[in-house]
């Protein structure tokens, strides 16, 4: 924006006559100029964005002649096949919009390939998140948003899901009604809440599509809303680099050049959703067939998001299960609430709870900007890991029957492997990650040192052979030295005064736990004192080169 | 190759090598490995046989020689007393009761004669030929079978399709193929009661075939096989013998006519074509798409990230 140019007469028009009323001009003149910064990472979130956009209008087309009613009626649409089967109007109406309304069926499956794509994007998205720190101090609270869009993004793709009334469908809220009834105390009373009395009734499509397009949409919308605006005001994090600090954000203005990359974007999303919905068959309903409660059958699973939840009923031991001996006998089903609720309950309550856990561990109230690279947090980033392998091999276990035929293994081994790894996997993966941070932290220290490996090989006057190091770019060395050193202020306290007398909320529980944890959280940790950058020996060859 | 000499050292002309060689083996390998065409290129649709064209001694032949090894040369099994006294199977199991139609499908599918007692058999070309197993069946019902009992090939349901190698000229085949589609057709479209074939495959069949067909698995190392090749009559002789792990459906718990309803409905989803887009994905259902939502379509829209955000022009 080298030079100023007029906008047009009949613009500026307009223009003036809002900004006299509205006064919108330095606002907006503000907001426009916002910078955004700039890296591949930052964009995950818009994927689910965009892809709630296209989930809201493909929907609404949806319900133009979606009829969420179980009533039973005799099929006499276009499908051939079906023709004079009894089934609900429900499903019926979905055959409607597959094969009568123009585009319908191409929309149905955008609207499923969306759903996986927006899910799947939330996970990515929150990755990042977690893995370079960003839920710290000031943004806890959109992090906390977050974890409860995934929740209700699940609960929402579930509900979505089941309102067909296909064959699959009918097998999830079966499900569903399981876990409803293992509850303690409640269960069967929730049941008969949600279903109008027996599995399936007659009212749960109808309450579930209220819930599934208006009620969970709304809450969605409203938590997006929010988190936008948090992101808006408290700004974007970005990685470390020159002049970028805890109070300065180097980036890309939203108006003009975010804003086209970003337009840009939404359309290459679209397009690979309606690319997929193309061509690649979802959920084929007509193919399925109606539900009925006599039917069952194997090889199908809840859609990718599920899987983790089903994974965990199929590999938990059925063999805890006991009765309280009141009465006629008050049965507990371990076997379906510890991994139908107890599980999920735990890996979203260690999401939302550990921004406060590690600001507790380290004590650390200063507000954060700068993103930190996953391995300079070594625990943080293995703790991360060991919740992905847990998640990833319950998830795993939920298509076992699959992976059994596909791969011809024995499928009651799978589920013994399963066991095993749920617990000893997530071990090996925090010990492995925490590794390789050191790991790299070296290299770190090693690059900052000595400069990086220029691939060049100089021969000596006596013969020896070097590689020749070169000096890092300024960038470089910025990013290198800016590694930040973790500490606690647990540490710092002492544990007795200069008079012997200990510390006294050292020797309180919670304050052992927390020394105890701090010592762990900070611990390893290759330490960048004293290093200055380029001192090393690589870069001054001399007869008296030392080997390193 | 100066083309090829300027960009060896791209940046992703290594990736480049390695998409080249996995689709180079991936087409050799297709155009190699046998198809499944060819791998059931050999049978001729049986009709009851005419008694003249049956050798029974040659069925003896090989029931002597392939099947007795097992199954005893009566046809009585092999069995021995466990620690508790009860008979196990241990080599073939008793074959005086199990009926011919049993005998028709296993030796036809290919599962016998089988290698290994122990493990389940895939499906397979027949290693018999077609008049070697109809004199086996000979023998079999002669010598071999008590009392009739057990279920008889049911010779009214259509089998294999005719094979043009099977046939001296062009013309005789074709002629036993249109007559064998007008018997398919005939059988398949004359149950046209969706809703009871339906019923009856969800509720006896799909919890280990699973709802397409595919197959599935089962516990203990087996597995429900996939019924996509199985002709109409394989698959009737399937629920009268009840085959491994597979109960048994007589006549009396499922009727003729529920059968070929049953039949009916299988054999036509199966020809349903994939309304929502040329890759089915095998029909494999939510785990597949799970797998591609992740694989294809958010692995393109990161790269689609990676690639608007790689560029950055110094004054924007």
């Amino acid at each position: 924006m080298s030079k100023t140019t007029q906008a047009p007469k009949a613009l500026r028009g307009v223009g003036n006559f809002i900004d006299d009323r509205f006064h919108l001009a330095k606002t907006g003149e503000k907001n426009l100029r916002k910078v955004f910064p700039n890296h591949w990472s930052f964009m995950l979130g818009e994927i689910a964005l965009y892809s709630f956009i296209i989930l809201l209008l493909s929907g609404v087309f949806l319900t133009l002649w979606f009829k969420p009613s179980m009533m039973e009626i005799v099929y006499d649409g276009s499908y051939e096949r079906l023709q004079g089967v009894p089934m609900s109007e429900a499903f019926a109406s979905t055959l409607h919009i597959d094969f009568d309304v123009r585009g319908g069926f191409l929309m149905r499956q955008i609207h499923h390939w969306a759903a996986l794509i927006f899910v799947a994007s939330l996970v990515v998205h929150m990755l990042r998140v977690f893995f370079t720190g960003a839920f710290r101090k000031p943004r806890e609270i959109n992090w906390l948003i977050g974890v409860a869009i995934f929740t209700l993004a699940m609960v929402e793709g579930l509900f979505g899901y089941s309102l067909p009334d296909d064959l699959p469908s009918g097998m999830g809220v079966r499900i569903l009604q399981g876990v409803m009834l293992a509850l303690p105390l409640v269960g069967s009373y929730v049941s008969m809440f949600l279903f109008g009395g027996e599995f399936p009734g007659e009212d749960i499509i109808t309450r579930l599509y209220m819930l599934h397009v208006l009620l969970i949409p709304a809450i969605l919308l409203g938590l997006i809303v929010a988190h936008f605006m948090i992101l808006w005001h408290q700004k974007h994090t970005q990685y470390p680099g020159q002049g970028r600090t805890d109070k300065k954000v180097v980036g890309t203005p939203m108006f003009p050049a975010f804003a086209v990359k970003a337009g840009g974007f939404f359309f290459f999303t679209f397009a690979v959703i309606a690319g997929l919905s193309a061509f690649v068959q979802i959920n084929p309903i007509h193919l399925f067939g109606p539900f009925t409660p006599t039917s069952i059958t194997s090889g199908l699973q809840p859609d990718w998001y599920m899987g983790f939840m089903e994974g965990s009923l199929r590999i938990f031991p059925n063999t805890l299960d006991f009765t309280i001996p009141i009465g006629a006998g008050y049965p507990v089903m371990t076997a379906v609430l510890v991994p139908g609720l107890v599980v999920p309950g735990l890996i979203f309550g260690a999401l939302g709870a550990w921004p406060f856990i590690e600001q507790w561990i380290t004590g650390d109230k200063r507000a954060h900007n700068v993103a930190d690279r996953p391995r300079n947090a070594p625990v943080r980033t293995g703790l991360g890991v060991a919740g992905i392998v847990f998640y990833g091999v319950l998830w795993l276990a939920g298509s076992n029957d699959i992976l059994s035929e596909t791969f011809s293994i024995d499928l009651y081994l799978t589920t013994y492997i399963f066991r095993v790894l749920a617990i000893a996997g997530p071990v090996v993966g925090y010990v492995v990650t925490k590794r390789i941070c050191l790991g790299l932290q070296r290299r770190d220290r090693e690059t900052l040192e000595h400069g990086y490996e220029s691939g060049v090989i100089q021969q000596l006057p006596s013969g020896e052979f070097i590689e020749v190091h070169k000096e890092n770019s300024a960038e470089t060395t910025h990013v290198l030295e800016s590694k930040p050193v973790i500490t606690s202020t647990a540490l710092e306290e002492p544990e007795t005064d200069d008079k012997g007398v200990e510390n006294p909320a050292a020797r309180k529980g919670m304050g052992r736990l927390r020394r105890a944890l701090a010592h762990w959280y900070t611990k390893d940790n290759v330490s960048f004192d004293g290093v200055e950058a380029h001192s090393g020996h690589h870069l001054h060859h001399g007869a008296e080169h030392q080997d390193h | 190759m100066k083309w090829i000499t300027a960009r060896r050292r791209h940046p992703l002309a290594g990736y480049v090598v390695v998409i080249l060689a996995l689709a180079l083996f991936g087409v050799g390998f297709a155009a190699l490995a046998p198809t499944s065409d060819e791998a059931r290129a050999q049978t001729l649709s049986a009709e009851v046989p005419d008694p003249e064209d049956v050798d029974v001694a040659n069925g003896k032949a090989i029931f002597d020689q392939t099947c007795a090894s097992c199954h005893n040369y009566d046809g009585s099994g092999m069995y021995a007393e466990d620690d508790e006294g009860d008979l196990v199977v241990t080599n073939g199991p008793d074959l005086r009761e199990v009926g011919s139609a049993a005998l028709d499908f296993q030796v036809s599918t290919g599962r016998m004669p089988s290698m290994d007692p122990d493990s389940q058999m895939p499906r397979k070309p027949m290693a018999i030929s077609e008049q070697d197993l109809v004199d086996l069946i000979a023998y079999y019902d002669e010598e071999i079978r008590t009392d009739g009992r057990g279920a008889d090939i049911p010779f009214d349901v259509p089998g294999d399709a005719p094979q043009a190698a099977d046939f001296e000229d062009e013309a005789s085949y074709e002629a036993a193929l249109e007559e064998y589609e007008g018997e398919y057709d005939a059988y398949i479209e004359g149950a046209d009661d969706v809703d009871m074939g339906m019923k009856l495959y969800l509720t006896n069949c799909a919890h280990c075939h699973s709802w397409s067909g595919g197959g599935g698995a089962l516990t203990d190392g087996r597995w429900a096989p996939e019924i996509h090749d199985s002709t109409p009559r394989e698959i009737y002789e399937a629920m009268v013998s009840g085959p491994g792990a597979m109960p048994m459906f007589s006549d009396g718990v499922i009727t003729p006519e529920e059968k070929q309803e049953l039949i009916s409905y299988v054999k036509t989803l199966q020809a349903e074509p994939n309304a929502g887009g040329i890759f089915d994905l095998e029909r494999v259902g939510q785990v597949a798409e799970g797998f591609i939502g992740w694989t294809v379509g958010l692995s393109l829209i990161i790269a689609c990230a990676i690639w608007i955000t790689a560029k950055q022009r110094a004054h924007d």
